[in-house]
């Protein structure tokens, strides 16, 4: 028995021996993912079950919070949901879609392409607020480039971010002001395919649709798995919307309410820390699902090893 | 070659028939210049209207129908934001304060914690690495309010302070650059450390002496990230700022949404706009190359 004790402590002192330069290094990220994540992690699920204004009021509620979400708050939190689901799930594709071609173009070995690829890329660095004015003045139904066009051709102004029909649609068409982030992803994907594969597809005879299918986008999957995961995630979280949707974020008639603008909302405009809490957990349960099914169902990609 | 094929060619798509003569060449790179040109001008147009607008003066945003060419082109609402009472210029000072802290910070903390998992063995070091990559996903709106509610208590009373947008940058600085410098270190090979070990030198010594100014390509990737990513963050200074103390980024977004709405200050608006892009976009110019490659090793090592 005192052998084996000693025997362990040895082998503990072991350890810490060979592993103190290790943790030192690792410390801050340590202590810091403590304070800043975890910490906070756990007290957002407790808020989540409180009545909290963040000042007095602290009462345990159980489970109202979540059942408020789908009871007497439905029609709001199902509209930002669907809102949020919508926007991710046409924005992540069509981004992909298009910035494939645009990265075909800017891929060819011609002159001054460095050029092109620059001027594609430039609206990815321009902050989001900014971008958040330029297209709402854009847009704008007296003042906008776009309507002054249209009239000019003889044709009714367009309401954009003003009307609930239109809402969406502007906002995903100045979502493909920024395909140059996904147009660099492309470029490297595509550099990443040895031209050996064309050479020989072109032998054999293959059409331009062919080689597309059969050997771009297989070999090029690890990205577009990489861009769904990121691309998903990020569109969940959107909360630029509240720089040029109007109302508060909350565009005409909710039609750009988003998750996070909510959250913000019920945080800091209405003070329920308790229920934006709530909104938050299941917003990160929702990221957690998809992303766990995303991997689970990742038999497409490519790993090179096949 | 004739007109015919070449406009058969054209028709077809198909190139390659043609490709050797001299004029099917000019031809095709003519359709592909021009395609290109229209799309880049398309892409540009957002930030040139930015531009004109905000040299114009208040009067001429006015008018209906729009014009597009300033007359006379004007620094007039560029005064009225930085000059005295504009409040632009104490904005730009709490943006710098945050910007230049998180540039040190950030690098020199995740380069050490990332040194940590690429040149040191320790217990636990597989889970931790795990638990950092599992942070990447974690939304910020789950940690936002309990953080909002730590920072506003007594002991921190950190709110309209830049100290919750800079202090925790020190304890790591963020998963995804922790990342980054960790891949990048576990290519450098061990001999070079190795003579240093041999001479006698500590981890810490080989870490600040040998691997940290080997990775200075990717701190510079690195650098210019948290620099968009801090002069741009305006949600951070929104939930931690208030009037006063507010930065540039959530000074725009606050006079865009309630103080600029009126049609006449739209130049104001824009030449906000166009301060913030200007150096994102100069910093991308000059560094464009490595950008773009750093964004995309990131995403194909991720």
């Amino acid at each position: 028995m005192q052998n084996l004790l000693t025997k362990k402590r040895k082998t503990f002192r072991k350890v810490v021996k060979d592993s103190w330069h290790g943790w030192i290094f690792v410390l801050p990220l340590v202590i810091g993912i403590g304070v800043f994540t975890l910490y906070p992690l756990i007290q957002s699920l407790i808020y989540s079950f409180y009545r909290y204004d963040g000042l007095f009021v602290n009462d345990f509620i159980g489970l109202q919070n979540f059942v408020t979400m789908f009871t007497t708050d439905r029609a709001e939190s199902f509209k930002v949901f669907g809102n949020t689901f919508l926007y991710a799930l046409i924005s992540v594709p069509l981004n992909l879609c298009l910035s494939y071609l645009l990265a075909v173009a800017v891929n060819q070995k011609i002159k001054g392409v460095i050029a092109y690829r620059v001027m594609f890329y430039l609206p990815v660095v321009i902050p989001a607020v900014v971008s958040g004015v330029i297209w709402s003045q854009l847009f704008d139904k007296n003042y906008g480039l776009f309507n002054d066009v249209i009239t000019k051709f003889g044709g009714d102004p367009f309401p954009f971010f003003t009307d609930k029909n239109t809402a969406m649609l502007s906002m995903l068409i100045m979502s493909l002001w920024s395909l140059g982030s996904g147009m660099v992803l492309w470029l490297s994907a595509l550099k990443n395919i040895p031209a050996g594969l064309y050479e020989a597809a072109k032998i054999d005879g293959a059409g331009v649709m062919t080689r597309l299918f059969r050997i771009t986008v297989p070999m090029s999957t690890p990205m577009i798995f990489y861009n769904l995961i990121t691309g998903m995630i990020g569109a969940l979280q959107i909360n630029s919307t509240m720089v040029f949707a109007g109302d508060g974020g909350r565009g005409p008639d909710d039609s750009l309410y988003f998750v996070a603008v909510k959250i913000y909302h019920e945080a800091f405009t209405n003070s329920a820390y308790g229920y934006a809490s709530a909104i938050a957990w299941v917003l990160f349960l929702v990221i957690g699902l998809l992303t766990f099914v995303t991997f689970k169902t990742s038999k497409w990609v490519y790993t090179g090893d096949e | 070659m004739t007109y015919e094929t070449m406009q058969k060619t054209l028709i077809d798509g198909n190139f390659r028939k043609v490709r050797g003569s001299r004029v099917g060449k000019i031809a095709r790179l003519t359709v592909i210049y021009t395609v290109m040109t229209v799309f880049a001008a398309i892409f540009l147009i957002p930030y040139i209207y930015m531009l004109l607008r905000a040299l114009m003066q208040s009067s001429q945003v006015q008018l209906i129908p729009i014009e597009l060419w300033p007359r006379p082109f004007t620094f007039e609402a560029f005064g009225q934001l930085f000059g005295s009472g504009g409040g632009y210029l104490d904005a730009l000072w709490q943006t710098m304060k945050i910007v230049l802290f998180n540039l040190i910070a950030i690098p020199l903390s995740a380069s050490f914690v990332a040194y940590g998992f690429s040149k040191t063995k320790f217990a636990g070091k597989r889970v931790l690495f795990a638990v950092m990559l599992g942070t990447m996903m974690l939304p910020g709106a789950v940690v936002q309010i309990p953080l909002y509610v730590m920072f506003s208590k007594n002991g921190f009373n950190w709110l309209d302070t830049v100290l919750p947008l800079t202090i925790p940058n020190l304890f790591g600085g963020g998963a995804i650059y922790i990342f980054l410098i960790r891949q990048y270190m576990t290519t450098i090979p061990y001999e070079l450390e190795e003579a240093a070990r041999l001479d006698g030198a500590n981890p810490f010594m080989r870490y600040f002496r040998i691997t940290l100014p080997l990775c200075v390509p990717v701190l510079i990737f690195i650098m210019i990230t948290v620099f968009n990513a801090n002069w741009s963050d305006f949600y951070g200074p929104l939930v931690y700022m208030t009037d006063g103390t507010e930065t540039l980024a959530y000074r725009v977004f606050k006079d865009a949404i309630y103080t600029y709405v009126t049609p006449d200050k739209a130049n104001l608006k824009m030449a906000g706009g166009l301060f913030m892009s200007f150096f994102p976009t100069l910093l991308f110019i000059i560094f464009q190359k490595q950008l773009i490659e750093g964004v995309s090793t990131s995403a194909l090592k991720g």
